[in-house]
């Protein structure tokens, strides 16, 4: 296959490929006839999965560089470049975002009844938005992508949104854009100190690598603006109260790539930027005291709220908080097992998140409520969904031999030698996501089925199937076998531990394992 | 070597003032046909493209002069010929000649026909090609003077209107008022520095200490101008004025005379108090500040959409005063980039806004948009572009200007005028993208609520000229960084002799 990939001299034009084809998928779609829209933009995003799944095989595991990288000239004079390329890092949450992608699609087609050509070209956008934050190695082009992906997503929201969209679209775009643009001065700052220290101008990312240790008294500010811009787009906690909002208010698909996808680039922007910057502030311990406990709280308090939503799709919402607190607190960790175990659960909290509210617009579609209350029993009418949803619950919550429990277990083994109290607070959390989940899951599927309007629902249609099959196999897949996906994150993952802390010792993997009896 | 242009010599003068002659004939020329054809709508469009084609005359004496002696600081000098003046001669030119486009189909549809409107616009940008010229303060005043005259009239041009009536008598009496500072600014830096000639008031200064005098006169001229670019706390007659004037109208002010003031104060900051930065930079600081916050946060409160642009447009002369205070060759280079930016944008913003609404738009409120996205698509397309250009967005050239003029501050440390610039920014996010919201998310209001709003093809073709221009150079402002950067340089280089020149 590699040598397949090769003689097409693929990684040549891949990532220009997988950036500029769903802009013109985008140009077509809002000229093709209304009724074919859905289908042009499913076969235009499966294409750009193909095509981008070669990456699996033309990925060098054994690379810890920047790999596939391309560079043009943009505003050169001003060090400005078109410079992509692709790491372990990145490399998933390309994947990641190109597969949701279809699935976003077809789960769209009878959801969305209005304006259809708009809405398909503004999926198209967003994922060239999305995949340019993953792949930049411009700051400059890595802002611009980092905005122009708010615009779909603020549309998305605003006109096929839930009855309260006006205002969650605006708070959504309000928060984002307000970490951002602080953000926007932090690059330009450090562009002329990258000036000043190597006489020329360059928003390299590598550029700006290097000439970050020697920012002196200004690295915690650039810091603080880089953290900002990330931490509401996590969301941590206290900067989470957007997020609700949007994901209940927005359509599935909004939300499926909310959950899936736009919440990584918080994380993916710390690990990639924030911290590798700014490892000495980052992991000082005033900041590491504040981002630890955030995380924490984060977890436990996501959780909480989530165990009183009556609305299941703001309880799935909640959920997100409380994952991606375990992500936060396997960065700050930053041991080998507790990075990759952040990646982990990027890529299947994308998985599980993603399939929750597919699932949740599915039902949604058939009763048009998402009040737990107003369901119950659905087991004995729709059995093939409430299997599903099981086991996606299942692996959110971190059953071993789904997706979940690989994520946390490796972030809470990793986390535990650096922060035994965090941690062991943090291990309360999976304790609460049972609770969450399952409680949900029995009014909803199992409790007597005592509404009528629940009795004649008709289950899972074969698109329906194909919408989150995939989504089923892959958890499976990572909770069973995740050893490729930790070879190809591997070496990408031990840059980022030297990065961010160059003397730290990896202790010996087995000194501190706990043992399963420990988990719940 | 074509022999450079004597300006003490009568031929020279005229060759260095080709294209404001040119434009003074033509503008008579037009006065003369207006006089004899005063009849209905076809005589005022017929004064119209003649307005236009005068315009363009314009444009090329002014393209050939630049080609021709591109480069010739000077002191001595009644006017310069730098390329800073012959950019913003040009884009003066390229904005007025888009708000004459945007008039052409909006006054017949209010019932404004009068031929003489398109006289008093190009009045007024032979004043403000005398602003982007002066090397002395003398000739600016008279090109500024020769610019407002003109302009109240305009305010008030929808005679039938309290409010457009209302525009003009508080333009001219606040205008009035900002002029007799502006003269007395002069008079004072006169007293203090024996000239008028902007290089040699520089060169007097050169030394970097003020006197009293100077020190007032400085203090008087920049008040004159904030009142002119409507710059916080001078901006008190802008709203009502904006408002109240027609639309195409205030399309014209917002645009090319905020240009005009913008760049005439950027020469006589930037040639005459070069040596005396510190002295003007806290004051710069302080109404850049002011503009911003006061401006975006009463825009935040406004629910018509035209006093809505009338106070963002508050917000921008803020901005542009932020680029002003490096008083760097990359500050006049961001000033110089975004006017463009700003220009191109208002432009296309007013004449959309125009088609949208009635009896001057003072009603059409922001929610009125409601279901123009599905209505009028490309509309609601170009008004989307203007909107995310005014709020600097990436893949606009709003966007590029802004980081153009944070580059500036940055680049002389001054993070706290960049923060606040951006935090206001923000702002201006919970103004702006209502009217985006509006248009796409809110339902309309009846099912064909705009089947009678149509872009006349003029007013259409501007729109398109300038959201393409925003678009692109966008994407790729790279010739016009070049432009912009050129510009700078070469007031920069006269800037530098005055200094020497000591």
């Amino acid at each position: 296959m590699t040598e397949f990939l090769l003689s097409l001299s693929y990684d040549r034009w891949i990532l220009d490929f997988l950036l500029l084809f769903p802009l013109v998928g985008a140009a077509i779609v809002a000229f093709v006839p209304v009724d074919k829209a859905k289908q042009a933009t499913l076969a235009l995003t499966s294409i750009e999965f193909v095509v981008s799944l070669g990456l699996w095989w033309a990925f060098d595991i054994a690379n810890p560089a920047m790999q596939f990288s391309v560079s043009a000239p943009w505003l050169a004079e001003w060090g400005i470049f078109y410079r992509v390329g692709l790491d372990g890092i990145s490399l998933f949450m390309v994947l990641l975002s190109t597969g949701i992608m279809p699935l976003t699609v077809l789960a769209s087609y009878h959801y969305i009844t209005e304006r259809e050509r708009l809405y398909y070209a503004l999926l198209l956008v967003l994922l060239t938005g999305m995949l340019g934050v993953f792949l930049s190695l411009d700051m400059f082009l890595f802002y611009v992508f980092w905005e122009m992906m708010l615009i779909p997503m603020y549309f998305i929201i605003g006109i096929w949104g839930g009855k309260n969209r006006l205002y969650a679209t605006m708070k959504f775009f309000i928060y984002t854009m307000a970490g951002s643009l602080l953000m926007l001065v932090a690059i330009i700052v450090m562009m002329f100190e990258v000036w000043k220290q190597t006489g020329q101008p360059s928003f390299a990312y590598d550029a700006f690598l290097n000439a970050a240790p020697q920012m002196g008294a200004l690295a915690p500010w650039l810091f603080l603006a880089f953290a900002l811009a990330f931490a509401i787009k996590v969301p941590m906690f206290p900067f989470h109260t957007w997020l609700p909002d949007a994901h209940v208010e927005a359509p599935t698909a909004g939300s499926v790539i909310l959950a899936s996808i736009l919440l990584k680039m918080g994380t993916y922007g710390f690990l990639r930027f924030a911290v590798p910057f700014f490892p000495d502030v980052a992991l000082s311990p005033v900041v590491t005291a504040i981002v630890v406990s955030c995380a924490v709280i984060g977890v436990i308090y996501g959780a909480l709220v989530a165990l009183v939503q009556p609305d299941f799709k703001k309880l799935v919402a909640y959920s997100s908080v409380s994952h991606l607190g375990f992500v936060m607190l396997g960065i700050w960790a930053a041991t080998l097992q507790s990075v990759q175990g952040a990646l982990l659960i990027m890529i299947g909290h994308g998985l599980s998140t993603g399939a929750l509210f597919l699932l949740i617009g599915m039902l949604y579609e058939r009763r048009h409520t998402r009040e737990i209350a107003d369901y119950g029993g659905l087991a004995r009418v729709i059995p093939m969904f409430s299997l599903i949803l099981v086991v996606t619950a299942l692996a959110s919550i971190g059953l071993p031999g789904l997706n979940g429990f690989v994520g946390e277990f490796l972030v809470l083994v990793g986390s535990f030698g650096r922060y035994p109290w965090a941690t062991g607070i943090a291990t309360t959390g999976v304790i609460f996501a049972a609770a969450y989940l399952l409680w949900a899951l029995q009014r909803i599927l199992f409790n007597r089925l005592d509404k009528s309007e629940n009795e004649h629902l008709h289950d899972l249609t074969p698109r329906e199937l194909v919408v989150v099959l995939p989504l089923v196999a892959g958890m499976i897949w990572l909770g069973l076998y995740p050893k490729p996906v930790i070879d190809r994150m591997d070496a990408a993952a031990q840059r980022y531990v030297h990065l961010v802390q160059p003397g730290f010792e990896q202790p010996s993997s087995t000194a501190y394992v706990p043992s399963p009896e420990e988990r719940p | 070597m074509i022999p450079a242009i004597d300006t003490t010599t009568p031929i020279g003068l005229v060759l260095a003032l080709l294209p404001e002659t040119v434009l003074t004939i033509a503008a008579l020329g037009v006065v003369l046909l207006v006089s004899a054809r005063h009849d209905g709508p076809a005589d005022s469009r017929r004064a119209g493209w003649m307005a236009l084609v005068s315009l363009g005359l314009t444009a090329m004496a002014l393209g050939w002069l630049a080609l021709r002696s591109p480069e010739e600081p000077g002191l001595g000098q009644l006017v310069a010929l730098d390329s800073f003046r012959y950019l913003s001669s040009a884009l003066i030119l390229l904005v007025s000649a888009g708000a004459v486009l945007s008039s052409l189909g909006y006054l017949e549809r209010e019932h404004l026909v009068a031929p003489e409107y398109y006289v008093l616009v190009l009045l007024a940008v032979i004043g403000m090609l005398f602003m982007a010229n002066a090397q002395d303060l003398i000739v600016l005043f008279l090109g500024l003077e020769t610019m407002s005259v003109a302009v109240y009239v305009l305010a008030g041009f929808n005679r039938g209107n309290a409010f457009s009536a209302e525009a003009a008598l508080k333009y001219f009496l606040i205008g009035a008022f900002a002029s007799g500072f502006l003269l007395y600014g002069i008079a004072l830096t006169y007293g203090a520095a024996g000239s008028t000639n902007i290089g040699q008031i520089g060169a007097q200064f050169s030394q970097g200490d003020l006197s009293m005098m100077a020190k007032l006169g400085l203090g008087f001229l920049i008040i004159g101008f904030s009142f002119k670019v409507a710059a916080v706390p001078f901006h008190m007659w802008a709203p009502d004025v904006y408002d109240g004037a027609p639309t195409p109208v205030t399309a014209f002010m917002a645009s090319a005379v905020k240009t005009a003031g913008f760049v005439a104060f950027a020469r006589v900051l930037y040639t005459g108090y070069q040596a005396v930065t510190l002295d003007w930079r806290p004051i710069i600081f302080g109404l850049a500040v002011a503009s911003m916050v006061l401006g975006n946060l009463v825009a935040l409160t406004q629910k018509s959409l035209k006093r809505m642009l009338a106070y963002s447009s508050v917000a921008h002369a803020g901005y542009l005063l932020a680029a002003l205070w490096p008083g760097s060759p990359l500050g006049i280079a961001a000033l110089t980039f975004y006017l463009l930016g700003y220009g191109l944008t208002t432009i296309a913003a007013f004449a959309l806004l125009g088609v949208i609404g009635r009896d001057g738009e003072r009603d059409t409120t922001i929610v009125d948009l409601a279901g123009l996205g599905e209505q009028r698509p490309w509309m609601a397309l170009a008004l989307t572009i203007c909107m995310l250009s005014l709020l600097g967005f990436p893949g606009t050239i709003g966007f590029m200007g802004k980081w153009f003029i944070l580059s500036g501050l940055v680049a002389e440390h001054q993070s706290l005028l960049s923060v606040i610039l951006v935090v206001t920014s923000l702002v201006s996010a919970g103004y702006y993208m209502p009217v985006i919201l509006s248009m796409y998310m809110r339902p309309a209001r009846a099912p064909r609520v705009f089947f009678d709003t149509r872009l006349p093809g003029t007013a259409g073709l501007a729109v398109m000229i300038a959201v393409v221009l925003v678009i692109l150079l966008g994407v790729w402002p790279v010739p016009a960084l070049h432009l912009a950067g050129s510009a700078a340089a070469s007031l920069a280089q006269s800037a530098a002799q005055t200094v020497a020149g000591n």
